[in-house]
C-alpha cells in the first residue's frame, strides 16, 4: 500500500507544482488580479476534476485488485503493487498529457501580458489609369498598438509607413471611467467628424477614399486636439461629440498644425449622432456634423488662397442603412451609406498681388451600396460628386463598381473600376487592392 | 386649498411608492442560455436581457448601438468568456461607458471561470484559423459545463449583492438539482450516441460530443472561422467515407447548402442544431435547448430524421 500512496502523493505534488509554477509565471507576467484569480480558479477546477478522476480510477483499481485477488489464483501481496503502480502511473500520465497543452499554452502567454496588443496592416494597390499609366503602389504598412494605461484610461497609437516616410497617424489617450457617461480623448486622433472620415484607408469599403472627403475634409479626419463625447441617459441611443482641434484633416493644407494660435483660430466640432432600430435586421445610423473655424487667415500656407480672416463652416450629414439578418450576419446583408458635405469659406478669386476674397459655398456627396453575398464576396457601387471648394473650376463625378473578396477575416482582395469625369480629364481607372492584417486586431465601435 | 392638499397627497403617494419600489438588479447577458440561468438564480431580484437572441453566430453578433444603451444601464454583464464574444462585446462595453461592467470591474461576470476548456491551442498562429487562445469557448452545449457556468453566475451575483447571497445560493441549488436530474436522464438516453462520429460546420459541438461520448471528425470550415475551399471539401468527404462518419451537423447560423451536399455525398445523416437556446422555437430555455439537441441527435442516429 505504501508505494501506491507515495506515488499518489508524488503525482499530486507534481500537479500542485505545475499549478504553482504556472501561477508564478502569471505573477512574473503581471496579469491583473482578476485574470490571476480566474486562472487560479480554472486551475483549482482542473485540480478538483483531476482529483475526482483519480479517485474514480483508484476505485476502479481497487475493484480490479479485488477481482484479481479473488480465487482461484490469489496473487501474493508482493505481486500486486507493481501492477497497481503501473496502472496508476498510466492514468496519471494520461491525465498529465491531457492538461499539459493547457498549462504550456498558459505559461507561454503569461510573460507577454504587459505588452500592448500589436498589429500590422499591409495595404498595397496595383492601379492603371487611362491617362496616367500604371503603378504598383505600396500604400502603407500600419502598426497599431493599444493597451490600458491604468484604471482610468487606455492609449493607442498608429504609425503609418508609406513611400513618403513614417508618420504618427494617431496617438491618443482615452478615458475609460469618467462619470456622467463622458469620454475624453486627447492627442492626435481621427476627429469624430462624419462617418468614413474616421476610417483608415485600408478600412474603407472601397479602394480609394471618396474624392469629396479628400477635398472637403482633407482625407482622414486626423486632428491634434481634445474631444469630449457624451452618451445621453435615454432609452434612445444619442451621443454628442464636442471637440477643439488645431485643424481637421490629415491633408488639410489650409492651416498650419504646428504654430500656436488664438482661440478663434482653432477648429471646433459638434456632432450629435443617433441610431434607429427598424427591426431585428434593419437599422439606420444618423449623424450631423459641424466643424467651425472662427477665423482662417494667417495660417494658410503658400498662396494665401483661403480665409481672409473669416470663418469656415464645414457641415456633414451622414446616414447609414444596414440590413443584417441575425441568423446569417456573416453571410447576408446590405449596407447603404451616404454623406452630404457643405463647405463655406472665403476664397481668393483674384491673384496673389491683388487678392479678391469672396465667400463660396460648395457641396459634395458620396453614396454607396454594398451587398454581402457570402462570407467571402461583397460587391458594391459607389457614386462620388463634388463641387470645387473655390467654385473656380467645374464639378467632379465618379462611378466606382467594386468587388471585395475576403479570403479570411484577415486577408482581403478588392477589384475596382472607376470612371472619373472632372474638368479636363475623363478616364477609366482600374485597381487591385490586397490587404492583410497581422497580429492583434480589434473590432472597433467607430469602424462599424 | 383642497386642490393643493390633493396634489401634495398624490405627490407624496407617488414619491413614497417610488422610494419603496424594489429596484431590480439589471443584468445584461451575451447569450440567452446565460440569461435563463441568471433568471433562475436571481429570481425576482433580477431583470435580465440578452444581447443575442439565439439565432446568431456568437462570433458575429451585430454590434448595434442600442446594445450600448442596454449595457450603459446594466448593473452586471454576464458573458460566456474564453473570448467567445470578442467580435462585439469589448467594443460595446467601451461604447457603453459603464466602468462597473468593464473587464475587471465588479459587475463583469465571466461564466467560464470554472470551466476546464477543451482544445486549448498549444501554438497561437493565424495559420491555424481564428483561434481562441484560452480554448474552445462553446462550452454551453454541455449541460455539465452549464452547471459550472451557473455556479459562476451565482458567485458573481453574490459578490456584487452579498445581502442576497443566501437567496442566490438557494436558487442555484434548486437549479442545479433540476439540471442534475436532467443530466442523469440525458446521459442514460444518450447511450446510442456513444462512438458516433460527427462533422460540424464550426467546432462548436466539441463539448457536446465529449459529454455524450461522440467523436468529432472534422469541420466543414477549413479552420475555425475560415470558409471551406473545394479542395478541403473533397478531402473531408474522402475522410468521412473512410472513417464512416455518421452525422453532419449544420448549426442554424451557417449556410445549409454545403452541409447538405457533404451529407449527401458521404451518406451521413444531416442534422440541424442551434448552438444556444432561442436558436429554434423549441429551445425556449437552457434545459429545453440541451434536450432538443440531444433528441435531434438521437432521432438522426436511430433513423428517425
Amino acid at each position: 500500500m505504501q508505494p501506491r500512496l507515495r506515488h499518489r502523493q508524488l503525482a499530486r505534488a507534481g500537479l500542485a507544482a505545475a499549478v504553482v509554477m504556472s501561477f508564478s509565471a502569471t505573477r512574473v507576467g503581471g496579469q491583473t488580479a482578476q485574470e490571476l484569480q480566474q486562472e487560479l480558479k480554472a486551475m483549482k477546477a482542473q485540480m478538483q476534476e483531476l482529483q475526482e478522476k483519480m479517485k474514480k480510477q483508484e476505485e476502479l483499481i481497487n475493484k480490479l485488485v479485488t477481482q484479481q485477488a479473488a480465487p482461484p489464483t490469489p496473487p501474493t501481496a508482493a505481486e500486486n503493487p507493481p501492477a497497481q503502480e503501473q496502472l496508476e502511473k498510466r492514468v496519471t500520465d494520461n491525465i498529465m498529457q491531457k492538461i499539459q497543452p493547457s498549462l504550456a499554452a498558459a505559461n507561454k502567454t503569461f510573460p507577454s501580458q504587459f505588452n500592448p496588443a500589436i498589429g500590422l496592416i499591409v495595404d498595397t494597390v496595383a492601379s492603371y489609369q487611362e491617362n496616367g499609366g500604371g503603378n504598383f503602389e505600396f500604400r502603407s504598412a500600419e502598426i497599431g498598438i493599444s493597451a490600458n494605461v491604468d484604471p482610468f484610461a487606455r492609449g493607442y497609437a498608429i504609425f503609418n509607413g508609406t513611400n513618403d516616410g513614417v508618420e504618427v497617424e494617431e496617438a491618443a489617450i482615452v478615458t475609460t471611467s469618467l462619470p456622467y457617461n463622458l469620454t475624453v480623448k486627447g492627442g492626435r486622433f481621427f476627429a469624430d467628424f462624419g462617418r468614413l472620415s474616421k476610417f483608415h484607408d485600408h478600412d474603407l469599403p472601397f479602394v480609394n477614399r471618396p474624392q469629396v472627403l479628400d477635398t472637403f475634409v482633407g482625407g482622414e479626419s486626423q486632428a491634434d486636439g481634445l474631444e469630449v463625447n457624451y452618451l445621453a441617459p435615454l432609452e434612445q441611443y444619442l451621443t454628442l461629440t464636442l471637440g477643439a482641434y488645431n485643424k481637421i484633416g490629415a491633408e488639410n493644407e489650409q492651416v498650419d498644425n504646428n504654430r500656436p494660435r488664438a482661440l478663434n483660430r482653432f477648429t471646433y466640432l459638434a456632432h450629435p449622432a443617433t441610431f434607429i432600430n427598424l427591426n431585428d435586421s434593419s437599422s439606420i445610423d444618423l449623424g450631423a456634423n459641424l466643424a467651425y473655424t472662427p477665423k482662417v487667415d494667417d495660417f494658410t500656407t503658400d498662396d494665401m488662397e483661403a480665409g481672409n480672416g473669416k470663418a469656415r463652416y464645414l457641415g456633414d450629414i451622414d446616414i447609414t442603412f444596414r440590413y443584417t439578418p441575425l441568423s446569417q450576419a456573416q453571410y447576408r446583408g446590405l449596407i447603404w451609406g451616404t454623406e452630404v458635405l457643405y463647405n463655406s469659406e472665403n476664397w481668393n478669386t483674384g491673384d496673389e498681388t491683388t487678392p479678391v476674397f469672396r465667400r463660396e459655398d460648395a457641396v459634395g456627396l458620396y453614396s454607396y451600396l454594398e451587398a454581402r453575398l457570402s462570407r467571402r464576396y461583397y460587391p458594391g457601387f459607389m457614386f462620388d460628386y463634388q463641387q470645387a471648394l473655390d467654385r473656380q473650376t467645374g464639378d467632379l463625378i465618379s462611378y466606382s463598381p467594386y468587388f471585395t473578396i475576403w479570403l479570411s477575416e484577415f486577408q482581403r482582395l478588392r477589384l475596382q473600376y472607376t470612371y472619373l469625369t472632372e474638368p479636363a480629364n475623363h478616364e477609366s481607372q482600374f485597381f487591385l487592392q490586397w490587404t492583410a492584417v497581422l497580429g492583434s486586431h480589434v473590432h472597433g465601435f467607430r469602424d462599424r | 386649498m383642497k386642490r393643493s392638499v390633493l396634489f401634495i397627497s398624490l405627490l407624496s403617494l407617488f414619491l413614497f411608492s417610488d422610494a419603496h419600489a424594489e429596484e431590480k438588479i439589471k443584468v445584461v447577458t451575451t447569450i440567452p442560455d446565460l440569461a435563463d440561468m441568471t433568471r433562475n438564480i436571481g429570481g425576482n431580484l433580477v431583470e435580465v436581457s440578452s444581447i443575442a437572441t439565439g439565432v446568431e453566430d456568437i462570433h458575429a453578433v451585430p454590434m448595434k448601438p442600442s446594445f450600448a444603451v442596454q449595457l450603459n444601464r446594466a448593473d452586471l454583464v454576464v458573458l460566456l468568456g474564453l473570448e467567445a464574444e470578442h467580435a462585439f462585446l469589448p467594443a460595446l462595453l467601451e461604447a457603453a461607458r459603464n466602468p462597473r461592467i468593464l473587464r475587471d470591474g465588479p459587475g463583469y461576470i465571466d461564466a467560464s471561470v470554472y470551466i476546464t476548456p477543451l482544445e486549448v491551442p498549444v501554438r497561437i498562429d493565424r495559420a491555424l484559423g481564428d483561434q481562441h487562445p484560452m480554448g474552445n469557448p462553446h462550452y454551453n452545449v454541455d449541460p455539465v459545463m452549464g452547471k459550472a457556468a451557473a455556479k459562476a453566475i451565482a458567485d458573481g451575483l453574490s459578490r456584487n449583492y452579498p445581502e442576497h447571497a443566501a437567496t442566490f445560493k438557494q436558487n442555484l441549488d434548486a437549479y442545479l438539482a433540476k439540471l442534475d436530474a436532467a443530466i442523469m436522464r440525458w446521459e442514460a438516453e444518450a447511450a446510442p450516441l456513444k462512438g458516433k462520429k460527427l462533422v460540424s460546420y464550426h467546432p462548436d459541438l466539441v463539448y457536446f460530443a465529449e459529454r455524450f461520448g461522440m467523436e468529432p471528425a472534422g469541420t466543414i470550415e477549413i479552420r475555425a472561422g475560415i470558409d471551406p475551399t473545394p479542395g478541403h471539401i473533397a478531402d473531408l468527404e474522402d475522410r468521412m467515407r473512410r472513417e464512416k462518419v455518421d452525422l453532419v451537423v449544420r448549426e442554424v447560423q451557417y449556410p445549409a447548402g454545403l452541409a447538405e451536399t457533404v451529407a449527401q455525398a458521404t451518406g451521413a445523416k444531416l442534422v440541424e442544431l442551434p448552438v444556444m437556446s432561442g436558436g429554434t422555437p423549441e429551445t425556449r430555455d437552457y434545459i429545453s435547448f440541451i434536450d432538443y439537441n440531444l433528441r435531434t441527435m438521437l432521432k438522426a442516429v436511430q433513423g428517425g430524421a
